[in-house]
């Protein structure tokens, strides 16, 4: 256990410097389109205001008044989240090749530590969640910020205060992101954390047999997609509307389950018995 | 110390005829501390293992003696020390016999070439020495 | 005592362990000796349960290898194993967070042995000095066993003697030491036991100072008969 810890930390550090890159930009992005993007409201509301054309109430019945709705649909504000999402779906694997990579295979020191293999695989995969959970933090951080940045630019009239479980619930990809109820915290993170075991999983295959390693590694993938996906597919055929939605959702958590025991019993066996090193 | 090994003779033995001619040549004194197995395999860059047979040996022949936890020390005993000094002699001159047979020199005129280049080799070799010392 | 048993490794169709059979001593240094291909460094690998093999067993003091073995065994390969970015210092803190068995103060020692700066980092290292690393970072942890895979590969001669000087000295004492070598030179007196491997058979294991009294053969000699008879 102790040694898990220290693996954990050691992977947490190891991708420290690229994770705080991704935490710079996703502030410093959002943070100036608040600015450019109020900026530009305000500019286009004094030329209309002081060009005469209208007044302050007719600008805002035309154009509306700006909220962070607005801002959260630019490509300042989605553009770091997307980077964020990419460089965490690219360090799934890059947390495990890079071991081989190299005239330093550090794979060697990792496989020879006195712990359980599978400690390694459960601190990969704990260092992923926390850099996910870490960003997901940032960002409700950084909305009530920005929300008081969008307040200290605009005056009261232009603009409209939203709380940030209005704009999490508001914007279709947020309220993945942001689940309004532990219970979808749990399912929406949960599949995350499956897929992540299962595409570990994958992996492991192919470090173990190389070429064929990698259609095990697919083969492997799709019976997982089929299994978990069983309720919902036999709903849809041959059990047509049988199941009300509770048990729908209790069968898919068990079948879920089954898959993330299924993931690493398989990984313990490949990282114990079939993986290579070179 | 430096002692060229031959790759086709058992070390210890080297080892055991090193000390033999150390101490022949009286470059060890009887009761001379010598270094310990592992001092002497990291000098001569040999097994530590080997090192410790050399040494068995050696006291075995009474060329070493260990007293309880001690450092070895050569022997003290005069006459193991001229056994020594004569088996060695008597080896090298077998040896040098063995080689000259072949070319069938007169014994005295043998003697006195071994004269001429022994003086001329022990000037040359101690001009050596003092230059080191 | 480390005993391989019978030891069948395949990569593809091709069999490259053919049922090697030999075993490594508590003090005393073996030497895996074969003139080309991957086979010694297979071995290595699977004795430290580093890869799959098709056949056979591979006993260290009498069990198989579990995961507190490697407190008991340790593996020097040919390349160092730590992140090139780290500093001597770094790999000596990993080593000592995950291992009981790391010696900091033997550790120290090497490091002056070998005039090693601990905050240099391995990527500024020359190659002999980070095989230096690479052999300190081993030598330095309290284990029965120590496995090293071409210690004398590619590095200058005087890292080569520095690195000989080792096997001689109270760092390895009275340990088992298995090494890898393609060339038997610098080594020829150091090792106990020669295990020359060639088709992915043992063709000969013995030992050298008795090979030598028995035989007045050189380890030299003995590689000749295996590989040009």
């Amino acid at each position: 256990m102790n040694r898990y810890f220290k693996l954990v930390n050691f992977e947490f550090n190891r991708f420290l410097k690229i994770y705080l890159v991704l935490i710079g930009i996703t502030i410093i992005s959002q943070i100036i389109g608040v600015i450019v993007k109020s900026n530009q409201y305000l500019n286009m509301a004094n030329d209309q205001i002081q060009g005469g054309s209208m007044s302050s109430s007719e600008f805002i019945n035309q154009y509306g008044p700006i909220s962070l709705y607005e801002i959260i649909q630019t490509l300042w504000f989605l553009g770091p989240i997307a980077l964020c999402i990419v460089s965490l779906i690219i360090y799934v694997f890059f947390i495990w090749y890079r071991d081989w990579l190299g005239k330093n295979t550090f794979v060697y020191r990792l496989f020879m530590l006195p712990t359980a293999r599978i400690n390694i695989y459960f601190a990969k995969a704990t260092t992923v969640f926390l850099m996910v959970l870490g960003l997901i933090a940032l960002q409700l951080l950084l909305l009530p910020v920005e929300a008081w940045i969008l307040q200290w630019i605009v005056p009261f009239d232009f603009r409209i205060d939203m709380s940030i479980r209005e704009i999490t619930g508001i914007f279709h990809y947020f309220a993945i992101l942001f689940p309004n109820t532990i219970v979808q915290f749990i399912i929406h993170y949960g599949i995350g954390f499956m897929a992540v075991f299962v595409v570990f999983t994958a992996i492991l295959f192919e470090r173990s047999y190389r070429w064929k390693g990698i259609l095990f590694g697919i083969i492997y993938g799709v019976l997982a997609l089929l299994l978990f996906f069983a309720p919902v597919l036999l709903q849809a055929t041959i059990l047509y509307e049988f199941f009300y939605p509770i048990e729908l959702l209790v069968l898919q958590m068990i079948t879920g389950l089954t898959v993330i025991a299924g993931s690493i019993w398989m990984s313990n066996y490949l990282l114990n018995k079939k993986i290579r090193i070179w | 110390m430096k002692v060229n090994l031959n790759k086709r003779e058992p070390v210890y033995v080297q080892v055991v005829r090193h000390f033999k001619e150390q101490i022949a040549a009286g470059n060890y004194e009887p009761g001379q501390e010598i270094p310990s197995r592992r001092e002497l395999a990291n000098q001569l860059k040999i097994n530590p293992n080997t090192a410790q047979r050399a040494y068995k040996e050696m006291e075995e022949q009474g060329l070493i003696f260990t007293e309880g936890n001690n450092p070895s020390r050569i022997t003290k005993d005069g006459k193991v020390i001229g056994t020594v000094r004569e088996e060695l002699i008597i080896q090298a001159v077998d040896a040098f016999i063995t080689s000259i047979r072949p070319i069938n020199i007169p014994v005295d005129d043998l003697v006195g070439l071994i004269k001429e280049k022994y003086t001329e080799i022990e000037r040359n070799t101690r001009g050596d020495s003092n230059d080191r010392s | 005592m480390i005993e391989v048993k019978e030891l069948t490794k395949k990569f593809g169709r091709k069999t490259v362990l053919n049922g090697v059979s030999f075993t490594a001593e508590k003090g005393q240094i073996t030497c895996l000796i074969g003139i080309n291909g991957v086979g010694k460094t297979t071995i290595m690998n699977a004795i430290m349960a580093l890869t799959p093999i098709n056949g056979g067993e591979i006993l260290i003091n009498g069990e198989k290898i579990h995961k507190h073995s490697y407190e008991k065994i340790t593996f020097i390969p040919d390349a160092i194993t730590m992140l090139p970015q780290m500093k001597i210092s770094e790999t000596m803190q990993f080593m000592a967070d995950f291992y009981d068995c790391w010696n900091q103060k033997r550790a120290d020692e090497i490091l002056q042995f070998f005039k090693l700066r601990e905050d240099n980092r391995l990527s500024e290292l020359s190659k002999g000095n980070t095989a230096k690393v690479n052999l300190m970072l081993g030598l330095a942890m309290d284990v029965d066993f120590l496995l090293m895979d071409e210690p004398f590969s590619g590095i200058d001669i005087f890292s080569r003697e520095q690195i000989a000087d080792v096997f001689s000295s109270h760092l390895v004492e009275d340990r088992g030491v298995l090494i890898t070598t393609h060339e038997i030179n610098d080594i020829e007196h150091l090792i106990d036991k020669a295990v020359l491997l060639n088709n992915g058979i043992v063709s000969k294991e013995f030992n050298t100072e008795e090979i030598r009294e028995n035989e007045g053969k050189s380890v030299v000699d003995m590689m000749r008969e295996v590989y040009q008879g």
